[in-house]
């Protein structure tokens, strides 16, 4: 790697960080007002968790006596790091990833868990039992969703390494042949049902209603979160906007890598500013099923509830996916 | 389920409590259009008979037990366990109290909890707030009064182990001297006497 | 109570409260856990406690009518109505039926309000936000009704000895109708969202059990009783006020699906009849409501001289929303009672937790805490609003405004 491409990861870094965590936050602005309209309230104004961020950083950064405070400081740095990372392997319309060739589907799986792992040592290292049994939950939930999501993954491995591509387990590879088209009438039922597992493991990942059983504000008093203020608990919450993002563009990437440029026959800058603007919009929509319209209909689960969605019902659901999608191509 | 009127219940727990029993009445009381009527039954017993009554009274319908009530009459304490037989059937629900009294040299009443589980709570009231001692009872810890609350002082006493008055915060103390109430205002009468 | 299977793993304990989320009102509750389950439950009230009683024994009767309103902030009619009615049996004062009926309708408006409240909590306690809002938005209807018909919100101040202090009079009544209607249509909406909705069903089906024999034993009162087969309803057992002129059934949850399981779901089930039960009787009061004056004794000094005679004892009971709510009173000939024992509904109900919770998760904790409808009575009152920048409304202020307020609801 030479100097100019060191700048280029660089300077993109940056940019994909900033984009990551503006836009999380924008997201995040527009969901609490779409619940709040939804729940016929008024709701705050779209850039709230702006202000919340900019007060969050300004409030004391209180660490427990009997947490550890070096894994206690740690642990939303390396959540906010790795929930950033993982946006340098993602298409974002049709911007290649900053690492392209690098990293691919399965990578980006292993990534995802680490912004949940540190929340964890963070819960454990802060010395509190409702952060304690906070973690736990959280654990558990994460084996829990793993299940879905894996097998989810494996059906698109599997397809691509059946195609014979080359790399068949890049995300640039999945953006430049879109499922729906290599698949039949079978496989499109499949992929369908994966498509609906994905966007119900999403809010699990998210730690949103009815799945946000480890931070259960009425249970736990926020349990994970419970002992983290001001500047800590401002960069948890930047590394949930981000990994907001980068859950739906994963769900975008794998279901909708369609572009608007190719149809419409557009010179190369302002198809790109179309296709990022098709891109926003897509993750709207990812983000509106999976997020805010789940939220507003449901109670909260238990966690013996969270795991028998998880592995019966949606294990199931995913299973039954990858089987037609097999079947599938072996008919074809 | 043959139902017992008020006068029946006094002659059942009149021979239950044998020469215990001090005293009956019973009262009525109407409210509304038609003229239905409430009823209750009074019983002022000896502390021995407390319990052979209420195996009585249990006997003839599970009595849901309202509370203890408590009152400090001077020289003795009386406590009254408000009792309710017959719910369930429209307008003929009874009240029967059993009033004990108890003299303040030994404030001391068998526990009931073996009988209804539920007067713990009640119990446990009694012995912080008045200085009952209940004999036997499960779970003897306070109930309401805090754990740094001074041992020997009753707050529902009107003797001298009663809340004394430098316990007692005066509103009109934190700088609303408009708000002070006139001299002797607020005090019981056994306070105004003293 | 039930038994508990003991494993040789180290339980550890784990405080929640005075202060938590899960929790409106400061209680404290200790729990040995075992991973997520329960095993033992231990609870602590008294964080709150006023000493009402003690200040009641240094006041007039008159004065103990507002401090009894006092006691709760939901129940606003029915410690007040219970004192009263305990005085007016000491005292002999025979209170008019068409103040009667006026107690019933503001004790079942009541109840509406209260069992509204409860259920937004209720779906707060499980995360579901939206089943909240929606009861509260419907409540604030309720409120903006009481405070038509009384000139206030939350402490009514419409019960005094011998009678009420306002009249409904025949121009109120078509705003009730539509309100009434109001709440017929909404019912429907929530009880849907309640009873129909799978997730609450997951969450509240066989969660927190009270069994018949435990309902029985531990005296708890009002819906939890209900809720496990307990037919036991103050309005119906005990003939009082308008409600002795009517035919009730006390309300259980056999009556919407044929069985009676003692859980938390079955606890939802009454309180969202008893909101239909309740439409039903104010609209039998309004109708039937007879004629008369509406207090005893308008005279105060005349009422205070009165009871100042009084000898006696007494006890006055009302079902409060959440249960049977016991006033005993002892009058002397003196000014102030000998004797005043508050029993609120909340009392009774407490020891009915700890079989409730022993056994279930520790997710639980908030719903089945919440399902007896815990009322521990706040101390705070306060009244600085801070609004944009640095203003603080004064009491006299805020007391300015809500008047307004109230004139602007009465003139439409």
């Amino acid at each position: 790697m030479n100097i100019g491409n060191l700048i280029m990861v660089v300077v993109g870094t940056g940019a994909m960080a900033l984009f990551g965590i503006v836009a999380g936050l924008f997201y995040m602005g527009i969901d609490r007002v779409l619940v709040a309209r939804m729940q016929a309230r008024i709701g705050p104004p779209l850039r709230q968790p702006f202000i919340d961020m900019a007060k969050l950083m300004t409030k004391q950064n209180i660490v427990p006596a009997n947490a550890i405070p070096w894994l206690f400081n740690a642990a939303p740095l390396v959540a906010l790091a790795s929930s950033i990372s993982i946006m340098l392997y993602i298409p974002l319309g049709s911007f290649a990833p900053i690492f392209r060739g690098y990293g691919d589907l399965i990578l980006i799986v292993y990534l995802l868990v680490i912004p949940a792992l540190a929340m964890v040592v963070g819960g454990l290292a802060s010395g509190s039992p409702y952060a304690t049994i906070g973690a736990q939950r959280e654990m558990v939930t994460m084996i829990s969703y793993e299940l879905p999501l894996a097998t989810t993954i494996i059906a698109f491995a599997w397809k691509y390494a059946q195609l014979g591509l080359d790399n068949p387990f890049s995300l640039a590879t999945v953006a430049a042949t879109p499922i729906w088209s290599q698949v039949g009438p079978l496989g499109f039922v499949g992929c369908l049902l994966l498509l609906v597992t994905m966007i119900l493991v999403t809010p699990g990942e998210l730690g949103k209603i009815p799945f946000d059983t480890p931070e259960a504000e009425t249970e736990l008093a926020g349990g994970l979160l419970v002992e983290y203020s001001g500047r800590n608990l401002a960069l948890f919450y930047l590394s949930l906007g981000v990994k907001a993002i980068v859950l739906t563009a994963v769900v975008v990437a794998l279901f909708f890598p369609y572009n608007l440029s190719s149809y419409l026959a557009m010179s190369a800058l302002p198809a790109r500013l179309v296709d990022g603007a098709f891109f926003l919009v897509k993750i709207f929509v990812i983000m509106f099923f999976s997020v805010s319209l789940i939220r507003i209909a449901m109670a909260r689960f238990r966690i013996t509830q969270v795991v028998d969605v998880y592995w019966k019902y949606l294990g199931a659901l995913s299973l039954v996916g990858l089987i037609l999608v097999m079947v599938d191509s072996f008919i074809r | 389920m043959k139902m017992l009127a008020p006068q029946e219940i006094v002659d059942v727990l009149k021979e239950a409590a044998g020469d215990a029993f001090k005293e009956a009445r019973c009262t009525e009381w109407a409210e509304g259009v038609k003229g239905n009527k409430s009823r209750q039954v009074w019983i002022r017993l000896d502390r021995k008979a407390l319990r052979p009554a209420l195996k009585r009274l249990i006997e003839i319908h599970f009595p849901h037990l309202g509370v203890i009530s408590c009152t400090d009459l001077g020289e003795e304490v009386e406590l009254l366990y408000h009792l309710f037989v017959y719910y369930g059937v429209p307008h003929s629900e009874i009240m029967v109290t059993l009033a004990v009294s108890l003299p303040k040299t030994d404030l001391s009443i068998p526990t009931i909890t073996d009988l209804i589980p539920g007067a713990l709570v009640s119990e446990r009231e009694k012995q912080e707030m008045m200085g009952i001692r209940v004999e036997n009872i499960p779970d003897g810890r306070r109930m309401f009064l805090p754990d740094d609350f001074p041992e020997g002082v009753y707050p529902w006493r009107k003797d001298a182990t009663g809340i004394p008055s430098d316990m007692v915060k005066e509103l009109w103390t934190t700088g609303r001297e408009n708000l002070k109430p006139p001299e002797g205002a607020g005090a019981t009468e056994e306070e105004k006497k003293e | 109570m039930k038994t508990l299977e003991i494993k040789k793993t180290a339980p550890y304990t784990t405080q929640i409260g005075p202060a938590h989320p899960a929790l409106k009102e400061p209680v404290m509750f200790t729990f040995e856990l075992e991973g997520e389950r329960i095993r033992k439950a231990d609870f602590a009230p008294g964080k709150a406690h006023r000493g009402i009683e003690w200040m009641g024994l240094r006041r007039n009767c008159v004065q103990i009518v507002y401090l009894a309103e006092r006691i709760c902030g939901i129940c606003g009619i029915t410690h007040s109505l219970s004192f009263c009615r305990a005085i007016e049996q000491v005292a002999q004062i025979q209170v008019s039926n068409r103040a009667h009926y006026i107690r019933t309708i503001v004790g079942e408006l009541e109840r509406i309000h209260s069992h509204l409240l409860w259920a937004g909590v209720a779906a707060h306690e499980l995360g579901f936000d939206s089943a909240f809002y929606l009861a509260w938005r419907v409540r604030e209807n309720v409120m903006d009704l009481l405070e038509y018909l009384t000139g206030n919100r939350v402490h009514y101040a419409i019960i005094q000895i011998g009678g009420v202090r306002r009249d409904i009079t025949p121009d109120m009544v078509p705003k009730i109708e539509e309100s009434l209607k109001f709440f017929e249509g909404v019912y429907g909406k929530l009880a849907s969202i309640f009873l129909d909705d799978t997730t609450i069903q997951m969450r509240c089906r066989d969660c927190g059990v009270l069994t018949p024999e435990e309902a029985l034993k531990l005296c708890p009162v009002g819906p939890t009783a209900r809720a496990s087969g307990v037919r036991k309803d103050v309005r119906v057992d005990h003939p009082y006020a308008a409600y002795a002129d009517l035919e009730l059934q006390p309300v259980t949850p056999d009556q919407l699906t044929g069985e009676i399981r003692g859980d938390v779901y079955d606890r939802i089930i009454v309180r969202l009849l008893e909101v239909k039960q309740s439409i039903g009787i104010i609209r039998q009061c309004l109708a039937q409501m007879p004629d008369g004056p509406i207090l005893a004794v308008p005279k105060m000094a005349l009422l205070l001289a009165q009871l100042k005679k009084a000898e006696g004892e007494a006890v006055g009971r009302h079902e409060a929303p959440r249960g049977e709510v016991m006033h005993y009173v002892r009058m002397g000939k003196q000014e102030s009672p000998v004797a005043w024992k508050v029993k609120a509904s909340s009392y009774s109900n407490y020891m009915s937790w700890v079989p409730m919770l022993e056994g279930e998760q520790v997710a639980d904790i908030p719903i089945i805490v919440a399902s007896i409808d815990p009322c521990i009575s706040c101390t705070d009152r306060v009244t600085i609003v801070g609004d944009q920048g640095a203003q603080v409304w004064t009491k006299e202020e805020l007391h300015r405004l809500s008047v307004e307020k109230t004139r602007q609801l009465q003139l439409g």
